[in-house]
């Protein structure tokens, strides 16, 4: 038998920190490959589908871009007028928008000021920190925005390079596999296994949520006569990777569309109660399917990992902060069932029932 | 060549082919279709081990359930004296460390492969997500793994003295 070696910690954590640092300092350069592996890990499994009824994976994937291909071309095609009228619908509209924000604004304001309890001057005062200082938050929103615009350059590039993890990831997993020492095989495609299992089903739900998010936010808003409902929806389906972002982003640009195009608050409570309907839905119908599979996050650390990742990455660390947060409690998960085996914590008792002999 | 074959040799994957035709040699996969031998085959993990290498040790907390392609893997167990001790040489055909499908407790023997050796891995974890979409693959392998357990219980219960 091969006698057990001891590899010190630091032989492990030193380069894997090297490799973190330089992965962060080249978090640019990265991006296309990290969304890239992503894309390609949520596609996998229409490989493997294939692969297991007989097919080789290169043709499959092969077919596979060109039916995309010609599915986002027809796509485009078919939306291209509605999304062309109400372009330019938002463009001829937008004065009157603009003329009906401020006549809303300053009508708010009259009320505000004649309601509070204040003299009309220090109301009036207040009023104005208060505009001034959401103006000076909403400041930042247009950068965070802007945040993603970089991804959507990399629109040809991701599915480019998609291609290649498609058809080579498995081929390098099993190098890997044969490369590791023996001893060490069977944990590693373990780990890989658990890892597997929290993180592709959040990742593809997340696909199917988005989806039907932008379907319902159409659909509800064409019924509700909201002009620009194929612009709101796109952005609720492609905010909707970031948890509750998409709701929220439906609810504010929804909600301001719908006051500036019908001068209402019932337009706005509509769109609101439209909104809530939407999340409602997603939590019993949705939610049960999707997260059935994967791991579950409480919502204080789901929060939490959102606000780290944020704070770090931007928008891409905000999108990929939850899949980040599942790896790490799969691999604690996996560690703890490690160290309760190994110290003997975990009986394996099978129960009441062990005691009687076998007849 | 007509299109027909033409289509089925660049679609066609003959390494599945044989995978699926080894599988169905095994007595663990007895009366599964072709369809789910092939997304049986999607879930296993094939290493090829050199001579001497270790696959598990006793002791290890065991994950995977190991299938012996070809070559054959030595099954040892450390004696009173601390030297190991054969049990049981696996052959190709044969499967071992099947309570990791069960449980994750400590191995109670080392595998080392003692040629060079094919094993396929299948794990727990790829079974049961394998079991949620097809359960009758599910019902046939356990089926079988609780007949060999049941077997060796009773082989055990004749040796233990009266």
């Amino acid at each position: 038998m091969t006698p057990r070696r001891k590899v010190p910690a630091a032989a492990v954590l030193v380069p894997a920190a090297v490799l973190g640092l330089a992965a962060y300092r080249a978090r640019a350069a990265l991006t296309p490959f990290l969304l890239a592996a992503a894309f390609a890990y949520i596609l996998d499994p229409v490989a493997v589908f294939f692969e297991a009824k007989g097919l080789r994976r290169l043709p499959v994937i092969a077919a596979g871009y060109a039916l995309s291909l010609a599915l986002t071309a027809a796509l485009y095609f078919a939306l291209k007028p509605l999304a062309v009228e109400q372009g330019r619908h938002l463009i001829d509209r937008a004065p009157a928008y603009a003329r009906a924000l401020q006549t809303y604004a300053g009508a708010a304001e009259g009320t505000l000021v004649r309601r509070l309890p204040l003299p009309a001057r220090v109301s009036r005062k207040f009023l104005d920190d208060a505009v001034s200082a959401a103006l000076a938050r909403l400041q930042n929103a247009p950068a965070l925005l802007l945040g993603a615009v970089p991804l959507l350059a990399h629109a040809v590039l991701v599915p480019f390079i998609g291609f290649f993890f498609l058809k080579d990831a498995p081929k390098a997993f099993d190098s890997a596999i044969q490369a590791l020492p023996s001893r060490y095989v069977e944990q590693a495609i373990h780990l890989a296994s658990e890892i597997d299992r929290a993180l592709g089903n959040y990742l593809r739900g997340l696909i199917v949520v988005a989806v039907a998010i932008g379907t319902a936010t159409f659909l509800g808003l064409t019924l509700l006569g909201v002009d620009n409902a194929l612009a709101i929806s796109a952005l609720c389906a492609v905010t909707s990777v970031v948890p509750y972002m998409g709701v929220v982003a439906g609810i504010i640009v929804g909600g301001a569309m719908a006051l500036m195009q019908f001068g209402t608050f019932a337009a706005v409570a509509k769109v609101l109660l439209l909104f809530l309907g939407i999340r409602l839905a997603d939590e019993i119908l949705l939610q049960p399917v999707v997260a059935r599979h994967s791991v579950h996050l409480h919502p204080m650390v789901n929060l939490l990992a959102l606000i780290v990742g944020g704070e770090t990455f931007g928008f891409l660390g905000l999108v990929f902060a939850v899949p980040v947060a599942c790896v790490l409690k799969a691999l604690l998960a996996v560690g703890w069932s490690w160290y309760a085996s190994e110290s003997g914590l975990k009986s394996g008792a099978a129960g009441a029932c062990e005691a009687v002999p076998y007849t | 060549m007509s299109p027909l074959r033409l289509l089925k040799r660049l679609f066609a994957d003959p390494a599945l082919s044989r995978r699926r035709q080894f599988l169905r040699s095994l007595e663990l996969f007895e009366g599964l279709s072709s369809t789910e031998l092939g997304e049986l085959a999607q879930i296993l993990h094939a290493r090829t081990y050199k001579p001497g290498e270790v696959v598990f040790a006793e002791g290890d907390v065991g994950r995977a359930l190991f299938i012996l392609e070809s070559g054959s893997v030595a099954l040892t167990r450390r004696g009173a004296g601390g030297a190991e001790e054969p049990l049981h040489t696996v052959q190709p055909g044969e499967f071992f460390g099947e309570m990791a499908l069960l449980e994750s407790q400590p191995r109670t023997a080392t595998a080392t492969a003692a040629e060079t050796s094919r094993l396929h891995l299948l794990y727990r974890a790829k079974l049961e997500t394998l079991l949620q979409s097809h359960p009758r693959v599910g019902v046939a392998v356990m089926g079988h793994l609780a007949r060999l357990l049941s077997a060796r219980l009773r082989r055990a219960n004749a040796a233990a003295p009266k």
